[in-house]
């Protein structure tokens, strides 16, 4: 009797071992291969705070740093680590030349100039690790950014209004309804992803332009196609819908739903998971968009989407630092959205829902 | 009697059925209409007109020597290697790349739906950011990132230097898993609760309820991520927009035809160039719809196999 609640106790302690030891090993494992997969990222944050000249010197450390200079007759001059008969010596480059440079003592200037034999280029900079938002303010001084944001968010809010409504409309037609010949409209919906979307830029331009609609330097071009359902998210929401199991319709049909109430009662609640990625992704998706802005938002600068924007001002400063700076800057309102967004995909949420 | 009130039931119940059938499809074109107005408004004209342009020698430089020429620009396909390449790049890319994303987003989805996991909401807004960085960004952080690897880990260990850029495609796409991630975590998440309990009083463990549970129930999700990263690597659509300009793209077949088109000018080859890309992916996907009668599971099978 002892002897078999001891081991009944022993074996729900090894339990609850094993049930920490599984938690413990699955968070670890989890925040290993977040670490790894984010290792590449730091190199965007110390780029974005680093001053521009320390990408040209190859010796200059890999922490943002701030090159050691010496105020001398108006100029100020870099100090090297020279290598000298007597030791290395901290000395102020004064005359460059590739065989042999004059030097200048910052503790001593009086002596005069120092000649040192040798290339200067294979000296060594004196560095003080020391981060710039240099960048960052010189990106804001040429992106307006505020506008751009608020451009940006108006557009993807009114598209994604018209994406929702339509994409879940159609997405319900193509898998509720028995329409005779479906089969083949789906097909086309299909086949209208397929087709690369370069090749209809040309005519799609031409009836977008004056001749015939008269959209251009409006946001009209990048808003109402929408309207109309993306058909990429039109499949996916489909394959989500299908997936559902028809018990719940034919019991709401029964009690004399119509088919409108199915979708907005039954269909919907069951959907929120594959509903909230749609909402997700068409916003990144308009927030990156950049070809048809580029096209269609070129002639006025009030309208310009972020995406866009961003990439104006980096095709004049094409250096590291400047697309480092765009990609944070880019990133920060899509991350926020993303984290709010969360408690969208907690399986409880749908839970409850259906129960109301 | 009898006989009255059977052809009174028959010819009573005929008419009402395939009204009743009628006024479904009639609902359903009206769900349908959305798309339907949109695709003969804006899209079906474009189209068209890419289908003619690739009939004749238009160049954007010179649209008025534009004349018709039949098939010579398809014939033309069929001798330039050049193309052919591209093709079976993108073929490759689709190969290589797909295979290692689609896992990955599984097993991430998988680990996310369990319990034990915890500050979910952090470490998916973590793994989803990557997916949102602009592509030539991506490019200056590999390099650059790699760099400071050879610096700090490789030359002090004395390593050989890691070569050139073979690791770029895979960490490109590995850094796209965001929205396949997504796709799959909340098809996981529909799945209903009862059928795990269901299946864990039955005595299944956490492997075997994965694979008979999760895998069919999240299958429509797992073939729809297919087809879309099958038209991305040849240069449809795509979920999301990585911030390229007009003529930069990671897919090889695109990125040529879209040199053919913006560098040359020469809209009717690159036209016809992109109507055998399309063929190619119509014809893959064609296949894999075929096959998604054997793997995709829908709950309600009364389409006669059709998914």
């Amino acid at each position: 009797m002892v002897r078999s609640k001891r081991r009944q106790e022993l074996s729900r302690l090894s339990f609850k071992l094993w049930d920490f030891t599984g938690t413990a090993l699955l968070n670890f494992f989890m925040f290993l291969f977040i670490l790894l997969y984010l290792s590449p990222l730091p190199f965007m944050i110390i780029a974005s705070l680093t001053p521009s000249d320390q990408f040209l010197d190859r010796n200059a450390p890999i922490l943002p740093s701030d090159r050691e200079t010496f105020h001398y007759e108006g100029r100020d001059l870099i100090v090297y680590n020279v290598p000298m008969e007597d030791g290395e010596k901290h000395l102020a480059l004064y005359k460059a030349s590739r065989q042999s440079s004059e030097f200048i003592d910052p503790e001593n200037p009086e002596a005069g100039l120092i000649t040192w034999q040798g290339n200067w280029r294979a000296l060594k900079a004196i560095y003080h690790f020391k981060p710039t938002l240099e960048n960052y303010n010189e990106f804001l001084g040429l992106t307006r950014l505020p506008l751009l944001f608020k451009n940006t968010i108006i557009v993807a809010i009114i598209s994604e209004i018209g994406v929702l409504f339509s994409s879940i409309a159609v997405a319900y037609g193509f898998s509720r309804f028995r329409i005779p010949g479906v089969q083949y409209i789906f097909f086309l919906l299909i086949a209208t992803i397929m087709i690369p979307s370069n090749i209809t830029l040309v005519p799609t331009y031409f009836l977008y332009s004056g001749h015939v609609l008269n959209w251009i330097g409006t946001w009209l071009p990048l808003i109402v196609p929408h309207f109309f359902g993306s058909a990429i998210l039109i499949f996916l929401l489909r394959q989500n819908f299908k997936s559902i199991p028809r018990d719940l319709d034919e019991a709401a049909m029964l009690d004399g739903a119509g088919p409108l109430r199915i979708l907005i009662s039954v269909i919907l609640p069951q959907s929120i998971p594959v509903v909230t990625t749609v909402a997700l992704l068409h916003f990144f998706y308009i927030w990156n968009e950049t070809r048809n802005a580029s096209l269609y938002l070129s002639i006025s600068p009030n309208l310009q989407t972020v995406s866009f924007g961003i990439q104006r001002t980096q095709s004049f400063f094409f250096t590291p630092e400047a697309l480092m700076v765009g990609a944070t800057v880019v990133m920060v309102i899509p991350v926020i959205v993303l984290f709010l967004s969360q408690r969208f995909f907690m399986q409880d949420m749908v839970v409850t829902q259906i129960e109301k | 009697m009898a006989v009255a009130n059977q052809s009174g039931v028959i010819s009573k119940n005929k008419p009402v059925r395939t009204t009743r059938l009628q006024q479904e499809a009639r609902i359903g074109l009206l769900f349908l209409a959305p798309w339907l107005i949109g695709f003969i408004l804006l899209k079906a004209l474009p189209i068209l007109a890419a289908f003619v342009f690739s009939l004749t020698n238009f160049e954007m430089l010179t649209p008025e020597t534009t004349k018709f020429i039949g098939l010579e620009n398809y014939i033309r396909f069929f001798g330039d290697s050049q193309a052919g390449g591209s093709l079976f790049g993108s073929l490759g890319y689709f190969l290589l790349t797909v295979p290692l994303e689609m896992i990955v987003a599984l097993a991430l989805a998988a680990i996310f739906t369990s319990e034990r996991l915890k500050n979910k909401r952090f470490s998916q807004t973590l793994i989803f950011m990557t997916s949102i960085i602009p592509a030539t960004s991506i490019f200056f952080i590999f390099r650059g990132s790699l760099q400071y690897a050879q610096r700090l880990i490789f030359e002090p260990m004395k390593l050989p230097p890691i070569e050139g850029f073979g690791l770029l495609l895979p960490f490109m796409a590995l850094w796209s898993i965001g929205p396949g991630f997504l796709i799959m975590y909340s098809a996981m998440e529909s799945v209903p609760n009862e059928i795990y309990e269901a299946a864990r009083v039955d005595g299944a463990g956490p492997f075997a309820r994965f694979v008979n549970i999760t895998l069919p129930m999240i299958s429509p999700a797992i073939f729809f991520t297919l087809v879309v990263n099958l038209t991305g690597a040849f240069g449809g659509a795509v979920l999301l927009d990585r911030g390229y300009i007009l003529n930069f793209s990671l897919s090889p077949m695109e990125s040529y035809i879209n040199s053919t088109m913006f560098t040359q000018g020469d809209l009717g080859y690159a036209s016809a160039l992109a109507w055998v890309t399309f063929t190619v992916m119509m014809t893959i996907t064609i296949i894999l719809f075929r096959s998604a009668r054997r793997w995709v599971y829908f709950p309600e099978e009364d389409d006669n196999g059709e998914i």
